[in-house]
Formats: C-alpha cells, sequence, structure tokens
C-alpha cells in the first residue's frame, strides 16, 4: 500500500475521494480502506484467520498439546469415565491434562476433536464454497447474458434446484452413492464420504448465486460500456470476462463469504442427522448429535461445539456483512 | 456501529461469558474398574438372579393366582408405549408386546404361573395340568378344567382346541409359532394340510370327550407342554371364527374384553363377565379398566414417569425401556428406587463368524480373547445398561442354566491381546483381514470404533463395513455374504436349549437363522439327540453341555454384550415386575394402589 493512511484518518471514506489531495486509489484500495476502519470487520476476520489457523495447524497443536483425536483415553484409562460412560471430574472432565475434557463414553480428547474438527468442517464448506461460486458464476453469467431460449431453460433448472427438499435427499442419496460405488466388503473410504459431501452440498449450492448474478447482468448488458464493447467489434467472451465479470466481484465476493459459513453449518447438520462423517473422523455435527442425547448428564461436552461453532459462524458472517460495506458503502443500515 | 452489529456481538460476548461461567458438577461414580460399587445412590449392587422356571402339578394349575404383597382390586390402570398391537388373533402372535396383550384377553393350555419375584412354573392355564406324555413322549394328553367360558357364557370345549391348532395351518396365517404344527405334519407343514377352512381335520389331533384333546407328534417332544404356553397357541373359538377378521375382532377367553380400539392411538378394556379367576391360576386381572396410550417415545415415557404427576401416577409401560442417556439420571435417583424394574434380556446375541470365509479356528479363538467386552460396555452405557455373558445359551431362558468362561472373559473383560497374539502366532495367517459387518444405527457406530479398535492392537486389520439399516439383516442372512463377523441376535420361545441351539445351527439357507453357516455333523447329530430325549432334565443339562462344546470344538461366535432394561412406573401402580423371559412388564400382577 503506496498511501498512507494517515493522510486522512478521520475522514468519511466516500469524502475521500473528493478530497483536494486526493491520490488516485484503485476501487480494491478504497475497499481495503475502508475495511480497516470497520472494527468489527477485522475483528471478525481475525477470528476466521484464526480459526484457519488452527485447522492448517492442527497436527502442530496435537504434537504440542500430546495428545491425538483418535485414542479412546477414557477406554484405555481406568479414572477417568465413571460406569455410565461420562467423565468422572467436574465440568465434563476438563483437567490440565484434558483442557476441554473427555467425550462421554469412547471417552476421546474434546480439545483435539475439536481442533480437528474444524479441518472436516472448513475443508468440506471450501471446497464446496469455491465449486459453488465457479458454477453459479458461469450458469449465471450464460443465462443472463445469452438470454432467450438459454435464459429460459437455465431459469426453470435453477426454480428446479432452489425448490429440492436437499437435506432429504441428501440423506436419501449418499447410502446409494456408498452401494454402488464401495465394494461389498471394503470399508466405506473416508475421501468419498467426504466427495459425496461437497458434490451434493455443491449440487444444491449453486443456483441462487446464479439467479443472482443472471440478475446483474440483465441489468449490465444494455448498458453503455456493453454496447460500446459489441460496436468496436469486442468477442463475446471478452465482453464476459473484461465488461461484465469486474462488475460482479462484488456480489460474488459477498455471497461466496456468506456461503461458507452456511455451508459449515450444513455439513454439520448433515453429521447430525447421520449422513455426515464416518465415527474415526472428528466432525462438529456428530459431536453436537451425541451431545444433544447426554446433555442432562454432561452439559460441558454440548457447550464446546456449540460455541466453537456459533462464535465461527457469527464471524463469518459479520465478515461477509464488513465486505459488502466495505465495497458498496452507500448501502446505509 | 450499527445495532445489528452490536447485538450480535453481544450474543458472542454472552456466548463465551456462559462458556467461562458454565460449571458442570462431576459424574460421581466409582472408578470403571470397579463395575461392583457403582455410583454414590445408584442401583442397587446386587447381582442379577435369573429366574428359577420348574414344571408346576395339577395342584398348582387351580386358581386363583398367587396374588403380589398389598394387592388391592378394582381402579382404572394406564400403559403407555411406543407401539400399538398389530395382531389380536394369537394364531398370528410371536412378538413380545403382543403376547403380554394376549394375557390379557386370551388363554392357553398351559401358561407360566408366578409364585414369588424370579420364580415361575408352567401350569395348566385351561387344561388341569401342563399335559400328561405317553408313549416316550409323543402323545400328549391335555383335560380341559370345570367352568371355562367364552366372553358369551358358552364353554371352552376340545373341539376348540383342535380348531385352534387346525387354522394355524390355514394360509393367511403368517406369522405365529410353527413347533406344533412342524411336529404334527412336517417340517413343509403348509404342504401337508390345508387347513379345518375345507373340512378337512388333521387325524393326530383326537377329542375323545368335550374335555380331553389328544396330540400325536411324530417324534418325541419332552417339552410340548412349554410350547403350548407360547401366545400363539392360546385358542379360538370354532363357531366364531372370522377367519382374517378374527384378527381386529378376537372373541375373549381371558379376563378382560376390547371396549375400544383407536388404531396406533388408544385401546380401553372392561372386564369380561364370564372369567372365573377360581379357574385361572396365571392372571390376576386386578384393576377394573385398561387404557393403553400409543405413540409415546421412551424417552418422553421415562421423564413422564420420572415426574410422576396426576394421572401418570396409576401408569405404567410394558416395553419402554429407559433409554441409555437417562440411564445415570434414574438410576442416580434414590427416590425411584421402589419404581424401578431391571431385567437382562432373555434374547442370546452373537457376533457371528462366518465359517465359509473365517475357516482357521485358531483366530475365531483370538478374536474371542481380544474381544473388547469392557470397551463395548462402557460405549453403550456402562454396566448398568449392558451385561457380559459368556455363554451361547441366555440365563433368563435356559432351565439348568450352568455358566463358563472359556476366554477369560470374567478375569480380563478388556480383552487379552497377548493371549490374541499368541494365538495368531500359531494360526495360518498373524495378520488376518476380518470384514466386520454392522448395522448403520447410531449406537453401533462407537461399538464397531470399539471393535476396531481392539482387534487393530493384536494385529488384526478390522474392514468396518457400514449396511443400509433397512437390509441389514437381509445381507447378513445370505449364505454367500462377504463378511467375516456380523452381529445377530435370537431369543428362545420357551426356557430350553431346544428353541435355541437347533436354531442358530441348524439348517443353512438365505435368510435364515444359522448366520455363522456351522455345519457339523456331530453337533447335529447331537442336537437330534437331545431333542428327541424324553428326560427334559437330562434334555437341559445335555444342551447347556453342548453350548460349551461348540464353543470349544468350533469357536463360532463371539458371545455379545446383552442389553439390560430399565423401566420407571408410576407411584400408585402395584406388583409391575419384569417377566425375565419375555423381557416386558407382565399384566397378571398389576394392580392400583388407593
Amino acid at each position: 500500500m503506496t498511501t498512507p493512511t494517515s493522510t486522512a484518518p478521520e475522514i468519511d471514506a466516500t469524502s475521500v475521494t473528493e478530497a483536494p489531495e486526493a491520490v488516485g486509489r484503485s476501487p480494491g484500495q478504497l475497499m481495503w480502506l475502508r475495511f480497516r476502519r470497520d472494527r468489527t470487520g477485522v475483528i471478525s476476520a481475525a477470528i476466521v484467520i484464526f480459526f484457519f489457523l488452527v485447522a492448517i495447524l492442527a497436527p502442530v497443536i496435537s504434537m504440542v498439546y500430546g495428545k491425538d483425536p483418535y485414542t479412546l483415553y477414557g477406554q484405555d484409562r481406568p479414572g477417568l469415565l465413571n460406569d455410565f460412560g461420562y467423565a468422572m471430574a467436574p465440568n465434563g472432565g476438563i483437567s490440565s491434562e484434558f483442557w476441554f475434557g473427555i467425550e462421554p463414553n469412547l471417552g476421546r480428547d474434546v480439545f483435539m476433536q475439536l481442533v480437528y474438527g474444524i479441518r472436516t468442517s472448513l475443508l468440506i464448506a471450501v471446497v464446496a464454497t469455491i465449486l459453488t461460486t465457479l458454477i453459479g458464476i458461469v450458469v449465471g453469467i450464460i443465462a443472463g447474458y445469452a438470454g432467450g431460449k438459454t435464459d429460459f431453460f437455465i431459469g426453470r433448472i435453477i426454480d428446479l434446484m432452489l425448490s429440492f427438499p436437499q437435506v432429504l435427499f441428501i440423506i436419501a442419496f449418499t447410502p446409494v452413492v456408498d452401494q454402488l460405488l464401495v465394494p461389498s466388503n471394503e470399508e466405506t473410504p473416508v475421501w468419498l464420504r467426504a466427495v459425496t459431501l461437497t458434490i451434493l452440498l455443491t449440487v444444491f449450492g449453486w443456483a441462487g448465486l446464479a439467479r443472482l448474478l443472471r440478475g446483474q447482468v440483465l441489468s449490465m448488458r444494455e448498458r453503455e460500456f456493453v454496447e460500446a464493447a459489441k460496436v468496436t467489434g469486442a468477442s463475446p467472451a471478452r465482453i464476459v470476462f473484461k465488461e461484465l465479470l469486474p462488475n460482479l466481484w462484488t456480489p460474488i465476493l459477498i455471497q461466496s463469504t456468506l456461503l461458507l459459513p452456511a455451508l459449515v453449518t450444513a455439513e454439520a447438520a448433515l453429521s447430525f442427522l447421520g449422513v455426515g462423517m464416518g465415527e474415526q473422523v472428528p466432525d462438529w455435527g456428530r459431536m453436537f448429535l451425541r451431545a444433544t442425547q447426554v446433555y442432562q448428564n454432561d452439559i460441558t461436552y454440548l457447550i464446546f461445539p456449540g460455541v466453537a461453532l456459533l462464535i465461527f459462524v457469527i464471524a463469518f458472517n459479520l465478515l461477509g456483512d464488513s465486505v459488502r460495506d466495505a465495497f458498496d458503502p452507500k448501502i446505509k443500515r | 456501529m450499527n445495532h445489528r452489529k452490536r447485538s450480535a456481538l453481544a450474543v458472542v460476548a454472552a456466548a463465551s461469558l456462559a462458556l467461562v461461567g458454565a460449571c458442570a458438577p462431576g459424574n460421581a461414580g466409582a472408578p470403571s474398574s470397579a463395575p461392583a460399587s457403582a455410583g454414590a445412590s445408584s442401583a442397587p449392587a446386587a447381582a442379577y438372579k435369573p429366574p428359577t422356571i420348574t414344571l408346576g402339578t395339577a395342584a398348582d394349575s387351580k386358581g386363583p393366582a398367587i396374588p403380589p404383597e398389598g394387592v388391592v382390586k378394582g381402579g382404572t390402570v394406564t400403559m403407555i408405549d411406543r407401539d400399538d398391537f398389530s395382531h389380536f388373533d394369537p394364531a398370528q402372535i410371536y412378538v413380545n408386546t403382543e403376547a403380554n396383550f394376549a394375557l390379557l384377553i386370551s388363554r392357553g393350555l398351559t401358561g407360566y404361573k408366578r409364585i414369588a419375584k424370579g420364580d415361575y412354573k408352567l401350569v395348566g392355564d385351561l387344561a388341569t395340568d401342563a399335559g400328561t406324555p405317553s408313549d416316550g413322549g409323543k402323545t400328549w394328553t391335555f383335560t380341559l378344567k370345570d367352568g371355562v367360558k367364552w366372553q358369551d357364557g358358552s364353554p371352552i370345549t376340545s373341539g376348540d382346541v383342535k380348531w385352534s391348532v387346525e387354522r394355524m395351518f390355514a394360509p393367511f396365517i403368517t406369522f405365529g409359532p410353527q413347533y406344533v404344527q412342524q411336529w404334527l405334519t412336517d417340517t413343509d407343514y403348509k404342504k401337508a394340510y390345508p387347513g379345518p377352512y375345507g373340512g378337512k381335520e388333521l387325524d393326530n389331533i383326537e377329542t375323545p370327550d368335550d374335555k380331553t384333546i389328544v396330540f400325536k407328534f411324530k417324534a418325541p417332544h419332552a417339552d410340548a407342554g412349554y410350547a403350548f404356553a407360547m401366545a400363539g397357541y392360546n385358542i379360538v373359538p370354532k363357531a366364531k371364527d372370522t377367519k382374517e377378521k378374527y384378527d381386529k375382532e378376537p372373541v375373549s377367553s381371558g379376563p378382560y374384553i376390547i371396549k375400544s380400539h383407536v388404531v396406533d392411538k388408544s385401546l380401553e378394556l372392561a372386564r369380561n363377565p364370564n372369567w372365573d379367576a377360581n379357574t385361572d391360576p396365571i392372571r390376576g386381572a386386578y384393576p377394573d379398566v385398561w387404557k393403553m396410550e400409543f405413540g409415546q417415545e421412551a424417552t418422553q415415557i421415562t421423564d413422564r414417569f420420572v415426574a410422576d404427576a396426576g394421572p401418570d401416577q396409576t401408569a405404567f409401560t410394558f416395553y419402554a425401556n429407559t433409554p441409555a442417556e437417562r440411564l445415570q439420571q434414574v438410576l442416580g435417583d434414590a427416590s425411584l428406587a421402589d419404581r424401578r424394574l431391571i431385567s437382562p434380556s432373555p434374547y442370546g446375541n452373537y457376533y457371528y463368524f462366518n465359517l465359509d470365509r473365517v475357516k482357521d479356528q485358531k483366530i475365531r479363538q483370538a478374536i474371542n480373547y481380544a474381544w473388547p467386552a469392557k470397551q463395548i460396555q462402557q460405549a453403550l452405557g456402562g454396566p448398568q445398561a449392558v451385561a457380559l455373558p459368556t455363554t451361547i445359551l441366555n440365563e433368563n431362558t435356559t432351565v439348568g442354566y450352568k455358566p463358563y468362561d472359556l476366554f477369560g472373559k470374567t478375569a480380563k473383560p478388556e480383552g487379552d491381546i497377548e493371549k490374541a497374539k499368541q494365538l495368531l502366532a500359531e494360526s495360518s495367517n498373524p495378520h488376518p483381514t476380518i470384514v466386520y459387518a454392522y448395522n448403520n444405527l447410531p449406537t453401533q457406530e462407537p461399538v464397531t470404533l470399539v471393535i476396531k479398535n481392539a482387534l487393530e492392537k493384536a494385529g488384526i486389520k478390522v474392514v468396518a463395513k457400514s449396511l443400509d439399516r433397512k437390509t441389514y439383516y437381509d445381507s447378513i442372512s445370505q449364505t454367500k455374504n462377504e463378511f467375516d463377523l456380523y452381529w445377530g441376535g435370537w431369543g428362545a420361545d420357551w426356557p430350553s436349549g431346544s428353541t435355541v441351539m437347533p436354531v442358530i445351527f441348524g439348517p443353512i439357507s438365505d435368510g435364515g437363522q444359522n448366520m455363522s453357516h456351522l455345519n457339523d455333523p456331530t453337533i447335529t447329530a447331537e442336537m437330534k439327540k437331545i431333542s428327541e430325549n424324553p428326560d427334559i432334565n437330562a434334555a437341559n443339562e445335555a444342551w447347556m453341555n453342548l453350548d460349551k462344546q461348540i464353543q470349544e470344538t468350533i469357536t463360532p461366535v463371539v458371545v455379545a454384550e446383552n442389553r439390560i432394561a430399565t423401566m420407571l412406573h408410576g407411584s400408585k401402580v402395584g406388583g409391575a415386575e419384569i417377566d425375565p423371559q419375555q423381557w416386558i412388564v407382565s399384566p397378571n400382577t398389576i394392580f392400583v394402589k388407593q
């Protein structure tokens, strides 16, 4: 960044451009400037980055902490769980050794489950978000730019996807995938379940973004700069990529930052409903499921995944809001 | 900062506060290594005593039933459960809830009389005694009591009994038991005789007079008296048999008549004026009115009984078990102590080896040694939720039960990895791969993880294959399945190995019950010999010996954990007890305290 922010620290972002000693700034720079002044946004961004770091550094954390998410500590070591399978120490077994307590019955370390659980959730959600966004962009622009029959046809597919009962479909379809692709005497590989979930979440996720972008493209298609490009003989590809797409980055970025937390929750919800990852893979949704069954005896076990998911989703949503505000300061809420 | 953000941040802050401030008490309880002394105020530590079931005499068969302590007659009792009964026609009844309900509205030749808690006798119900065998156990004679009547006042005759057995051959009867029909004719009994509706009778059921009925079997069956105690052999009036429709409108021979029935919702019973308590040694029938509610989930029912509010005080449940997650609460509450009923299941549950695939007995033994019984118990809710038997036959349903422990499970319930490794080293493959198929239920996932974990410590690679819950049983009962190890269960129909062993180690067929595919001529011959032994006590002892012999010489199964039912009832219900054979609260002793 070439411009020192101290030159106009107190002035509202929009008025910066009107200031007499204005320096030329790109929209990106302006956005960054506005974003940095938004305290909520910066804090949310920090939280989000923290979650990503935890996910990436999970093996390091595990090494430093000295535990892994797979060992059944409570079962291997007597004195941790009582006869009913609940932690004997208060607060779900929180101790200097098990920072967040231990899981009821199986006795795994809750902290490690949480840390590795972020990986599962984030990996699936990030990949699904990227795929969803890509498909949404392509389909949306094609529908909007081509118009006519193509638009009508794609529009109906979008309608269909949006009205589809996706959760029910995923619950019904996942076992079918396993049946089709996994030989009858083989275990369902973890990656297959992850890929299935990602694909299914993508398939049902792109329609919203596509419809939004189609609307944007429709409104821009007849604008002067597009007309001008057409007159000068620009190819459709050039028009799409050089004229239309740069104007669409704002909605795309906002949509995808809001999509990611939605997908994290969706993945957790599917695990909660029993079609997520298997028992051997740490997963927030499954932690929830177990926690709701045992909360009367071990409320602590419900609090950790609950609060973690809450913070993450709220932080990401607030980040999405801040990004939108930074891109589009005219919207006053 | 605008309002929306501020409130959102407040939520985050509140949540973090909750995190810091949350303080959950520890879960008291002895270390898991000492299962005998569980929890501060939890269930009594007394070991469970399996019931004794003996053969009663003619004197035992006289009514009325022995009343439970403090009995009061009259009042209205409520029964709450999840599922309605699908069948009222006795011939269609096999399920324990339906058989239990049948006690209220129908009677059979024999039945189980409660002498005291955990002490039962097989006695004559409609018959004057539990049957008289002759011709080395091939011929069985029953004499009906005087004064036994249908709900319309007409007498119950031997013709009705004969008719009731004959109609079980009819094509529309598909659910009931099959033992007596097969003994009378052939294994494929429906081909041998089409049922009485065409006018044809079965020659080997004789009725010399209105009170006497004689069954002539093809081979000796020392336990025929027990077979007739199954609710499936309860009687149906010849004059009022409406065939298929009888399933909806049964004629009562028992103490109550169905007054109203709204399917899946409610059912009400009123007294049968023509039932005489003096002819019935089994049924107390103390309440005047029975009301039943269906469609309640187990968690709900448990919570209602814990709260014990208003009308729920006079309520109980046939079959709604306390779910594992409520167990600590229910067992830990001292005030519930006199309203708790506890009984391990009467079913035999096994992890079957597929003998066609796991051919080396050393490997099967090694898995038995390494088996993490204790960890599975822990995953399913601890020693109060799950017992760890070591025999094929179940203690609740085996007369003359003798425990044995071949694989050191009493000393090392967590599994003996060293011993397993040693056996594997001697076997054909020290690092075998075992395909373990499991039912894709939420409770099975942790169990699978525990099994996998333990066997892998012994050097066995476990491929955990999740099967869809709808098709689980179909998949594992295919004879050509591709799995090595899978869970299955079977319950005895009366307290004898003769309804277990010849079934689970019997004929191998697709969809059949012999899921280990054990086919050993010595064992088969031995089972046939014991089945036809006219001395029932010698037979029972022989079954127990065969149990051990099979595990020693073949090891076709890992004996699985056995669920323990914990049920509650309202504070004004008296005489509630779990029938250890049917694993359900018996209606015979229920009364309402005033």
